[in-house]
């Protein structure tokens, strides 16, 4: 099993290096195919390693295994370690099983790009980076792999690197995640000198009496949780982040690395339970993310960045469920979000990929009738969103939910807030959605694929396309475009993601099935254990929101087709947090840097040095009428000192 | 095996000064030397016993016998690992001259080979004059590298840096001779350390100024950028360091007492410069500024780790220092590289480069994430034992050098999208070319050693200061050790 799990870990780095280092001398083709079966290998291990880990008792499920000694000082080991629990094992299937699905489609949707190599490289990466995060059996091995997805991350939305937009948001998609870095680092070295350990049981060892240190601890886990996971208040790198290839966007940006904050948190619950004001406030600022995601997505013009909104939104969910106890249900949540929202990004990766790279919903319309497959597939993905009955989305929404109204007052509020975000959801949902597909067809759309019947013209409209500022270098790169939905390398994944979005959440139904719950009953039991009563309500009223958004939304949208909603500039300006974090954390910090470049370095560290060599020059010129050369001034001096000298000792004396 | 490290590249020096060698020997001859050095580097540490802290393969000769001064070199780990550091970076930098191709390759590699003999010197020493002499000699080539083969404002910047030095110096030869006529010998392995604040000063100055620590680094923008790419790498990687080991070895080490009575100061120093230097390495114009102020800022880091006092600062800061040696051999040559493509170090005209240039953009990508410590580098094993061991002197200290995190991948990344990505900048040509193989050989190996302690960092902080009781003896003194460091 452990062998199993070091080869899950160990193929994608495999793949990286072998893509990277073979350069140009791998087929772009090959490279494809490379990335994909190492992440497919990888999850083939990961399924190994939980058959094998069905095999044990549940009480006999966690396992360490130590490669090396990573780093030492003093008392101070930390391992190059994994950990494999039923906790780790849950994120390794979604993260390689939704991974290998993201990997194969990105074939069909890079083909064409000039530097496949390199994006099959950083994918790779990516998906080692997540498995380290993931498996790393202490801390310091979990900050690792928590640094290296924001690197990757970093690399992928700034995969077309000639955009300055996508440069710009991949740095601050980095320097965002940094700011979480740092406080997850203090943390850790926090409880370094608390207890001298790493590991996720060092927790326990600290000294009770010491209130502060935990809530320190707490803060600092979660501020690393919310800036890779994007909640208030640093949430404002991920709508940026889109500017990366789509399939990134669905693989890292919706289904793995930016849930990886609630991974986090269940991961190192036991801390938060020592703190509890730092888990409410977690499941504080996920409940108020709903709502400010819900609303900022409502007005949103591009579809990616839509659904980016969303997935702030849904994050908030977990948050909510893992913040409130409800651990395995927060779990639940991510793995059903991991489908169906990987399913939405890959449908709209084909919208966007049939016109041409256009994003703009308001661009398109009507295209029910001209792409049918993808249209059933985003209708699936958008009923899980909604959490319409039976899809995944619902029992797993509802289950937080019901988690929620049994954490008491606390979570009654919670609870209120989450059904606003649940009305939210159905209207923007239904706003994306009949936008893009119903109505009728656009000038964009009708010039990208009604017409299309022959190849020439296609490629001419495409070409024409890619002079539009919104046209990305990679769509200039496709010349021969796909006509339609694209080849099969992109509907298969799309089709069994859209399966697993339908049925996926018969994993844990109610309190009838709990398969999640008692998977994960070992590592994190849940704090409350809602009643029958509270689940029956989530269940009902949950669905009923959405309907009530769906409803709203079709009304408003569906009969006039207006998709410019009223200028709400607080919306569209996305509540303002861009201008105000310029305001207070950029501006302060790029004046002072200008001010100590201009006041401080020039004029008083170099200044002052050359102050004093010129002071000496001076002194230098100065004391040069001394050095005249003649015979009875110098004998005057000597004399003279010699006087001076006899007063002094004679003084002194 | 110690003096054979000093006199390779001495005698390899004194050769191609003596003998009318034309260009291709030279070059061969200087390559070959490098090479032979870092060999018999590797050869050393296979023989050397690294879980001791003491002193090994110590050889001594007397010198003044009146005086109690000798020659006496000799190798504790973690001096073992900035030779090392030393023989490697300056080889990559001597490579660098052979392709670049510089004038008067003469005088030109025999100065590149006493400077190695005299960093190597100053490492080893453990008798105060000749540790003396040794940092005296660093400056005599110098000197003439960055004064003779330097950009277009070169006197200004030789002349400052001399002066900067030789005003920090003097003050340690005063501390020196009073500190050896005090002890009655001048042999480092047998000083029994002092509480004298004056002496400790004197030693401080010097350093201070040489790594250097905010506010003495007026000299350093203008060195590294008037410097050659190459005199600059080695500048900022390896000569600032022997500041650092200064700090170590005789600053912590010896004046155990006056070190812990400043240590808020030297911290506060430290701190300041690693916040400083991040911010005005964010507002710098062009490449070398960058990577000289970021420089200022990574020496703050490594003094911080030494005046934490602490067994994970100490750590931390050799492993730190071994690694910013290697990164600024990387940055600063492959700085020169671009230089030398575009014809300019001006960010606001570069760009762009990434496009058709795999191998470049895969270097300077590994490179600036490897300066910027993302987590999983050997940098950010670095800074994670110095931010730890720093927590023992204050909470605060650890929440500034967090900030820095923050500040250093603004930089870096500014840096790296400058020279890279966004659209091409105007001096950037079609015929700027991709890395070729000789560049390769050069950046490809000190990129390849932070890799590889990226995987394993614990080779060098398992390493340094023995194991077990044999860590506590030289360091019982000035760190407060538990029971549990020394079994």
């Amino acid at each position: 099993m452990i062998a199993a799990a070091w080869i899950c870990l160990l193929l994608p780095l495999a793949g990286a290096l072998a893509i990277t280092l073979a350069g140009n001398l791998l087929p772009k083709r090959i490279a494809g195919i490379l990335a994909t079966s190492s992440v497919a290998g990888a999850f083939a291990a990961a399924v190994v390693a939980f058959v094998l880990m069905l095999g044990d008792s549940p009480g006999q499920r966690s396992h360490v295994s130590t490669a090396f000694t990573w780093l030492s000082a003093g008392s101070f080991h930390a391992g190059f370690s994994i950990l494999l629990d039923p906790l780790s094992m849950v994120m390794m299937m979604v993260v390689t099983g939704v991974g290998s699905l993201i990997v194969l489609y990105s074939i069909g949707y890079m083909h064409g790009d000039n530097e496949e190599r390199r994006y099959f490289g950083y994918m790779a990466l990516f998906v080692f980076s997540m498995l380290l995060l993931v498996q790393g059996g202490n801390l310091l091995l979990m900050l690792v792999g928590w640094g290296l997805v924001g690197l990757s991350s970093y690399l992928l939305i700034g995969f077309w690197h000639e955009k300055p937009s996508a440069v710009a948001a991949a740095k601050k998609a980095f320097v965002v995640n940094a700011i979480g870095d740092a406080t997850f680092a203090v943390a850790v070295i926090l409880l370094i000198q608390q207890t001298g350990r790493i590991d996720f049981g060092a927790f326990s060892a600290i000294s009770l009496g010491n209130g502060g240190v935990v809530n320190i601890v707490a803060l600092g886990l979660l501020g690393g949780a919310i800036a890779k996971s994007a909640q208030l208040p640093l949430h404002t790198w991920l709508p940026d982040a889109m500017e990366g290839p789509t399939p990134v966007s669905a693989l890292i940006h919706a289904a793995t690395m930016v849930t990886a904050g609630v991974y986090l948190i269940a991961r190192t619950h036991s801390v938060f339970e020592l703190a509890p004001h730092v888990q409410d406030l977690a499941a504080g600022i996920g409940a108020v993310t709903i709502i400010v995601a819900g609303l900022v997505a409502l007005v949103q013009t591009d579809i990616k960045r839509v659904i980016a909104y969303s997935t702030m939104s849904q994050i908030g969910y977990m948050f909510v469920g893992v913040g409130v106890g409800a651990y395995a249900s927060g779990m639940f949540h991510l793995m059903t979000h991991a489908f169906f929202k990987a399913l939405l990004f890959m449908g709209a990766g084909i919208v966007i990929h049939a016109l041409g790279g256009e994003q703009d919903i308001r661009k398109m319309g009507g295209l029910r009738r001209l792409m049918p497959k993808t249209y059933a597939m985003m209708l699936i993905a958008s009923l899980a969103l909604i959490g319409f009955p039976l899809t995944s989305g619902f029992f797993s929404k509802d289950a937080i939910l019901a988690g929620a109204l049994a954490r008491g007052n606390y979570g009654a509020a919670l609870w209120i807030l989450g059904m606003i975000g649940a009305l939210l959801t159905g209207i923007y949902t239904t706003r994306m959605f009949i936008t893009v597909f119903h109505g009728d067809a656009t000038e964009t759309v009708t010039r990208h694929l009604a017409g299309g019947g022959s190849g020439a013209a296609h490629s001419a409209a495409t070409a024409a396309h890619a002079t539009d500022a919104n046209a990305t270098d990679d769509h200039a790169g496709h010349a021969r475009a796909h006509h339609g939905e694209g080849p099969r390398t992109m509907l298969v994944p799309v089709a069994i993601l859209a399966v697993l979005a339908l049925i996926g959440g018969f994993i844990q139904v109610f309190d009838w099935w709990t398969g999640m719950e008692t998977w994960l009953e070992s590592v994190t039991p849940a704090l409350h254990q809602p009643s029958g009563l509270q689940e029956a309500v989530s269940s009902i009223a949950g669905p009923l929101m959405g309907l009530l958004g769906v409803y709203l939304a079709w009304s408003t949208y569906g009969a006039k087709k207006d998709t410019a909603p009223r200028p709400w500039a607080l919306l569209e300006r996305k509540f303002y947090f861009d201008e105000l974090y310029d305001r207070i954390a950029y501006g302060p910090a790029a004046t002072l840097a200008r001010l100590f470049t201009r006041v401080v370095e020039g004029p008083l560290v170099i200044g002052s040095g050359d102050a004093l060599g010129q002071g000496t020059r001076a002194l230098g010129e100065r004391l040069r009428p001394l050095q005249n050369g003649l015979v009875r001034s110098y004998a005057l001096l000597i004399a003279g000192s010699f006087a001076v000298m006899a007063i002094v000792f004679l003084a002194v004396r | 095996m110690t003096s054979a490290l000093i006199l390779l590249p001495l005698g390899a020096a004194l050769a191609i000064w003596l003998a009318p060698l034309d260009r291709l020997a030279v070059v061969g001859l200087a390559l070959a030397a490098a090479v032979a050095e870092i060999a018999l580097w590797i050869a050393t540490v296979i023989r050397f016993d690294l879980d001791k802290s003491s002193i090994q393969f110590s050889q001594q000769a007397s010198w003044f016998k009146d005086l109690h001064v000798s020659f006496h070199v000799g190798l504790y780990s973690y001096s073992l690992w900035l030779v090392g550091m030393t023989v490697i970076v300056m080889a990559a930098a001597i490579a660098y001259a052979v392709w670049a191709g510089r004038e008067r390759p003469r005088a030109y590699f025999g100065l590149m080979l006493f400077l190695m003999a005299a960093v190597v010197a100053v490492f080893e020493a453990q008798d105060l004059l000749l540790f003396y002499v040794a940092w005296e000699a660093m400056l005599i080539p110098l000197y003439f590298l960055v004064g003779v083969w330097g950009g277009p404002g070169r006197a200004a910047a030789t002349y400052k840096f001399v002066v900067y030095t030789i005003a920090g110096s003097l003050l340690m030869l005063a501390a020196i001779v009073v500190y050896g006529v005090q002890q009655g010998t001048f042999d480092m392995t047998l000083t029994k350390g002092s509480g004298s604040m004056w002496l400790f000063l004197g030693f401080a100055a010097a350093f201070a100024i040489k790594a250097p620590l905010f506010p003495f680094h007026g000299w350093l923008p203008q060195a590294y950028r008037e410097s050659p790419p190459e005199v600059a790498a080695v500048l900022s990687g390896v000569v600032s360091k022997t500041a650092a080991y200064g700090f170590l070895r005789l600053g912590v080490i010896e004046f155990g007492g006056p070190s812990q009575d400043v240590r808020n100061v030297v911290l506060a120093l430290a701190a300041a410069g690693l916040v400083y230097g991040s911010l005005v390495a964010f507002r710098q114009p062009d490449l070398r500024g960058i990577l000289a102020y970021s420089s200022l800022a990574q020496m703050g880091l490594i003094v911080m780790g030494i005046y934490a006092i602490d067994l994970g600062g100490l750590n931390g800061a050799v492993l730190q220092m071994v690694n910013h040696g290697l990164i600024s051999g990387v940055m600063f040559l492959l700085a020169g590289i671009v230089e030398r493509r575009a014809g300019t170090g001006d960010v606001a005209r570069l760009g762009g480069m990434a496009r058709g240039r795999p191998i470049l953009a895969t270097t300077l990508l590994v490179g600036g994430m490897i300066a910027l410590a993302v987590p999983g580098s050997t940098t950010f094993a670095g800074e994670f034992l110095i931010l730890a061991g720093v927590f023992s002197s204050g909470w605060g200290w650890t929440a500034v050098g967090a900030v820095a995190i923050v500040l250093a991948a603004m930089y870096a990344l500014r840096l790296i999208s400058a020279v890279l990505h966004d659209r091409k900048g105007e001096a950037v040509t079609d015929s700027a070319r991709d890395l070729r193989l000789p560049e390769l050989a050069f950046v490809l190996p000190l990129l390849a050693c932070l890799i590889a302690l990226s995987v394993w960092p614990a080779a060098i902080t398992s390493h340094s200061f023995g194991k077990g009781s044999e860590r506590c003896r030289p360091l019982a003194n000035v760190l407060k050790l538990t029971p549990g460091d020394c079994p």
